[in-house]
């Protein structure tokens, strides 16, 4: 479980780019997955791929959510930059490029990546085609590799 | 080895970030806490519901067709619905009985019990009576005595023919239709006796309550009376203007116009009502087929596909009004993911 549980912790701060907010949502996806663990079928998906397919839900309702609350406060920008740590020391160029992803690029990078999930179940859980996701993860590994780039030089 | 060295992709499983140790503990408390029992799931159920709901509805299929394929003798009674004001009427359908298709009504018993269910207007009810016979006869010898018999039936009866279209093409085979006026107290007998020239293919008998109209007609009748009474008497007048004499001449011409037509209108309910009408057609075997028969097993896979088709009726009609529902569900359920997608965008 553990393991399930760094994946999931894993891929809600690349999601949201909160760690706080990505320990809460992690929280509640175990709950939710407790509460629901017999509508799990091994024939759809590994563990892992079902736990993701929670923690999105859960972590889209958090951003809708949040949405909202910066609109009533008025303070969103979409100018803000997230000030939360992505990995542990992880390099600051590297850092400050997964800052400028969206959030939809840092989720696939999360879950191609990190999580190490291959392309029929990163679709499946994030609910598009497996070639919209390949699209979107080497988009989003190009711009941190040019990131990178221009840090070398 | 720098970090410069190591591809995007390593750094950032190197240094994933792990989940705290107060996570851990928050999950861990989560997985002893007891699980609640769960409700199958929507896939589940659509999956058991489903086939259950289309099981249930055949089943009242069968159940219908069943109800319905009751041992009734071939005879299918269907009453009219009553309404106010309007005449009553029953009919009755008399298909071939079970024991072959056209089954002679060779006795007078059971001439009198092929026409002993046949529903009538209850006591003195002014009733018309309308029936139709198709009978079927050997040849065209049979066919001419039939016709011949069915005439002097309706005339023994107090009764007469009203119009014989008698037709025997070269081809062989004919037929006859024949409309008969009896005698509404007569009428069963009449049929009765016309059952027996032959095969009875197919008897249809209504009967329309007369009542009401004649009642209605009646009123209408003594209102006109004395509304003539009346405006004679005024016309006896001395002291009455001369001017209003004349609109009173015309009124009461009116009256009596109107009074003329009722009591033509209740002669006819009342001729409608005394005098039953018989459409009588004699045909040989060529010109009139048998009636294909259905057993009770056809009887009630008939009913039950009729019962089945009824309820198909039924949920394309509840689709029909639903699919604005699902319509505006699916729009919504789109624009939340498009919006979902805008959000994700959002950097």
């Amino acid at each position: 479980m553990a393991e399930q549980l760094d994946a999931v912790y894993r891929y809600l701060v690349y999601l949201t780019g909160d760690r706080a907010a990505a320990e809460d949502l992690a929280a509640e996806t175990f709950e939710k997955a407790f509460r629901t663990w017999r509508r799990f079928d091994p024939r759809r998906g590994s563990p892992r791929t079902w736990l993701c397919k929670i923690a999105r839900t859960v972590a889209i309702d958090w951003f809708r959510a949040e949405t909202r609350r910066r609109r009533r406060e008025e303070t969103y920008t979409r100018d803000v930059p997230l000030t939360e740590e992505f990995g542990d020391d992880l390099p600051g160029a590297l850092e400050d490029a997964l800052r400028e992803l969206s959030p939809a690029e840092r989720e696939v990078v999360a879950l191609r990546v990190l999580l190490e999930l291959d392309g029929p179940s990163a679709a499946r859980v994030l609910g598009i085609s497996q070639t919209a996701c390949s699209t979107r993860l080497s988009r989003a590994l190009r711009r941190l590799e040019e990131r990178m780039d221009d840090v070398r030089e | 080895m720098s970090a410069n060295d190591l591809s995007v992709e390593t750094l950032l499983r190197t240094h994933a970030p792990n989940a705290p140790e107060s996570l851990r503990a928050r999950v861990l408390a989560l997985e002893t806490a007891p699980v609640l029992r769960q409700s199958p799931s929507r896939r589940r159920l659509a999956l058991v519901a489903l086939p259950a709901a289309c099981a249930l509805a055949v089943a009242a299929a069968l159940v219908n067709g069943a109800l319905d394929s009751g041992d009734k003798g071939g005879v299918v009674a269907q009453p009219a619905p009553l309404q106010t004001g309007a005449p009553r009427t029953t009919e009755l359908q008399k298909a071939p009985s079970a024991g072959g298709a056209g089954k002679a009504f060779a006795s007078p018993g059971a001439d009198s019990a092929a026409v002993g269910a046949a529903p009538s207007v209850r006591g003195s009810r002014l009733a018309h009576t309308d029936a139709s016979l198709q009978i079927r006869v050997a040849d065209s010898d049979a066919l001419s005595a039939a016709t011949t018999r069915a005439t002097q039936i309706a005339t023994a009866l107090g009764g007469y023919s009203k119009s014989v279209d008698y037709r025997t093409p070269t081809g062989g085979g004919g037929e006859a239709y024949i409309e008969l006026r009896v005698p509404a107290q007569n009428v069963k007998v009449a049929i009765a006796r016309l059952a027996s020239l032959g095969t009875v293919v197919s008897q249809t008998l209504s009967v329309t309550d007369l009542q009401d109209r004649f009642r209605t007609q009646s009123a209408q009748i003594a209102q006109l009376h004395r509304r003539i009474a009346a405006l004679q008497a005024a016309l006896h007048d001395p002291a009455l203007p001369e001017a209003q004499k004349v609109l009173l001449r015309i009124r009461l011409a009116e009256s009596k116009r109107a009074l003329a037509q009722r009591t033509s209108a209740r002669k006819g309910t009342v001729s409608s009502g005394t005098t039953a009408r018989i459409s009588l057609v004699i045909g040989t075997k060529k010109a009139i087929a048998p009636v294909g028969h259905r057993g009770a097993a056809g009887r009630m896979l008939h009913s039950a596909v009729g019962f089945l088709a009824l309820e198909g009726m039924i949920a394309l009609y509840a689709l029909i009004v639903l699919s604005p529902l699902a319509l505006a569900a699916g729009l919504i359920w789109l624009w939340r993911r498009r919006s979902l997608d805008r959000l994700l965008a959002t950097s």
